[in-house]
């Protein structure tokens, strides 16, 4: 096993009567990229709400990076280097590209308002250097998307604006990534395209863990390590794609496929 | 009507929609990061206005008499940092707590914070049911353009209150609260998500609209040298239009809201020579009608577009 990264135990979230997530065991290595697949009420997404504290387990705990994380409200998770995506988009479609990219690393910004007043030379130094990275990272993805810094993020197509979500999402550097469909909307090739740009990036950031909710199949067995297969909030099994796809649980709850 | 009087009573009008301005920004970044409306915030405005005026008399009691571009400073200073603090203190123990509850219960809570402050002002400032003149510090004199009159107060509040719209403008978009404050508007959970602290950025946009609401206060004492407990009703009421108007949640909208309702004001006016005491009554009727014609104001926040 791989050095521990996140390590979620026993993690129970209840909706009223039904149990959203039922004792779910998960446990994330550095550089691992993990793809979480199961049938639509799962429980992919409310895992990934349980891991950054937009909603808090009845029951377990969440530790990342050697620190319990369990009861962190979001902003805080968002600190210690876990970074999203939303299954639907949300950008901030009134805001710029270059100022939803500067949300993701809202944190490390200089430009507070004595800086406005005082320190404009270093500020407009500073912002530059914030724009390179952002058009740096951005160029990984699109080659028209690093001129287009300026413009509302509701002006982009839809491939676009998940290009620019998952760009939000690695500004900040994160040690984990947690992709909630990042297909949901685009075709395909699309998908697949998305899916090397961001090979690509993990090449340079070898560290960086990903965990990956996806539908297509294709895409799960092309980039994850490992495959966690969900039902009714518990893990039905894990493995590799070949053990995971061969599973018969897997087969009926998941594919549908009945055992001949 | 000539051109000179035409520019005077521009020139007024402009002071006015300064005035109406600062007021409706704060109805709208409040309405912008939690979706209420703060009905004690033309209170607020009054409440400034005396704490410059209570200002002013503890500096002169204290220094005998003060430089009169001091005391401006000091006064304008003093009211903006003393309502930024009651804002804020007003948004952690009055608003946020009722966060989740239905938004007519914040309405209820401030329309009643409102007539807490306004009734304590009367009871308590010393005759505070009477009209109180408001200290005038700014230069009297005045420069003849033509037959057109510019008096120098004029001029300078004037400015004050454009430094002050354009100050929000430059916080509002170029600094990191500025940022959280238009997430935080747009959408409080990613804000949250992407690290923002949301309870921080609403007191610091509730501390913000209130610190403009004294400096409304402020400026409208030193121009009209009068100030009275009952003041923050009508200031309220036009700056909520105001930034009904230009669509709530659009701190540009309500700019332009403000300068609308000044211009309303002003043609009521001079349209009906006789019967100018009718201008509010005209320009209430024109907002009545502009809200038929555009229910949404005239820069509606856009809806956010669902993919």
């Amino acid at each position: 096993m791989s050095t521990a990264l996140l390590d979620a135990t026993g993690l129970s979230v209840r909706f009223g009567g039904v149990r959203a997530l039922d004792g779910l065991d998960l446990h994330v290595g550095e550089g691992e990229v993990i793809g979480l697949i199961g049938p639509n009420g799962s429980g992919k997404t409310t895992f990934f709400n349980t891991l950054t504290g937009f909603v808090f387990p009845a029951d377990g705990r969440v530790t990342f990076a050697g620190e319990d994380i369990t009861a962190l409200p979001a902003r805080e998770v968002a600190k210690r280097g876990i970074a999203r995506t939303f299954q639907r988009l949300r950008l901030l479609l009134e805001l710029s590209v270059f100022d939803n990219l500067m949300l993701g690393q809202h944190l490390s910004l200089d430009h507070g308002v004595w800086a406005n007043i005082v320190a404009r030379g270093g500020l407009r130094r500073s912002l530059e250097k914030q724009r390179e990275t952002a058009r740096a990272l951005l160029r990984y993805f699109s080659d028209s998307l690093p001129d287009r810094l300026s413009e509302p993020a509701g002006s982009l197509t839809m491939i676009d604006r998940r290009r620019v979500e998952v760009c939000r999402a690695l500004i900040r550097d994160p040690k984990l990534l947690l992709l909630d469909e990042p297909s949901a909307g685009m075709t395909p090739d699309e998908t697949r395209e998305l899916m090397q740009d961001l090979q690509s990036v993990k090449a340079e950031r070898p560290a960086l863990a990903v965990v990956l909710i996806e539908h297509d199949m294709e895409v799960i067995e092309s980039v994850s390590h490992r495959c966690v297969v969900l039902d009714y909030g518990r893990k039905l099994c894990e493995g590799s794609y070949s053990e995971v796809s061969q599973d018969p649980a897997v087969r009926r709850a998941y594919l549908g496929v009945e055992d001949e | 009507m000539d051109l000179a009087l035409l520019a005077q009573h521009a020139l007024n009008g402009a002071m006015l929609g300064v005035i109406y301005a600062l007021v409706a920004v704060g109805f709208t970044l409040f309405f912008g990061v939690l979706d209420v409306i703060k009905f004690s915030h033309g209170d607020v405005v009054m409440l400034g206005a005396f704490t410059g005026l209570a200002t002013s008399i503890g500096l002169s009691s204290a220094f005998g008499s003060v430089p009169p571009w001091i005391a401006v400073i000091v006064i304008t200073l003093t009211a903006v940092a003393a309502m930024a603090l009651v804002g804020a203190l007003m948004a952690k123990f009055l608003v946020l707590p009722l966060h989740k509850a239905p938004t007519l219960n914040v309405l209820l809570i401030t329309l009643m914070a409102g007539t807490v402050i306004r009734e304590s002002v009367r009871l308590f400032y010393p005759q505070g049911s009477n009209p109180k003149p408001f200290p005038r510090l700014l230069p009297d004199g005045a420069v003849n353009l033509g037959r057109l009159t510019l008096r120098f107060d004029s001029a300078i509040l004037l400015a004050i209150g454009v430094i002050a719209i354009v100050g929000v403008h430059l916080l509002i978009t170029r600094t990191r609260l500025g940022l959280a404050i238009r997430a935080v508007a747009q959408d409080p959970e990613t804000a949250s998500a992407m690290g923002i602290p949301f309870q921080a950025t609403v007191l610091a946009t509730f501390a913000l609209g209130s610190g403009l609401a004294a400096l409304a206060g402020v400026v409208n004492g030193l121009y009209y040298s009068e100030v009275n407990f009952s003041m923050g009703l009508l200031l309220g009421a036009i700056g909520f239009s105001a930034a009904v108007i230009g669509g709530l949640g659009n701190v540009y909208g309500a700019i332009l809201g403000g300068f609308i309702f000044a211009a309303l004001q002003t043609i009521g006016a001079v349209a009906l020579p006789i019967a100018s005491a009718y201008k509010d009554v005209f320009a209430f009727g024109a907002v009545i009608a502009l809200m038929a014609w555009k229910p949404a104001g005239l820069l509606a926040e856009r809806s956010a577009e669902r993919v």
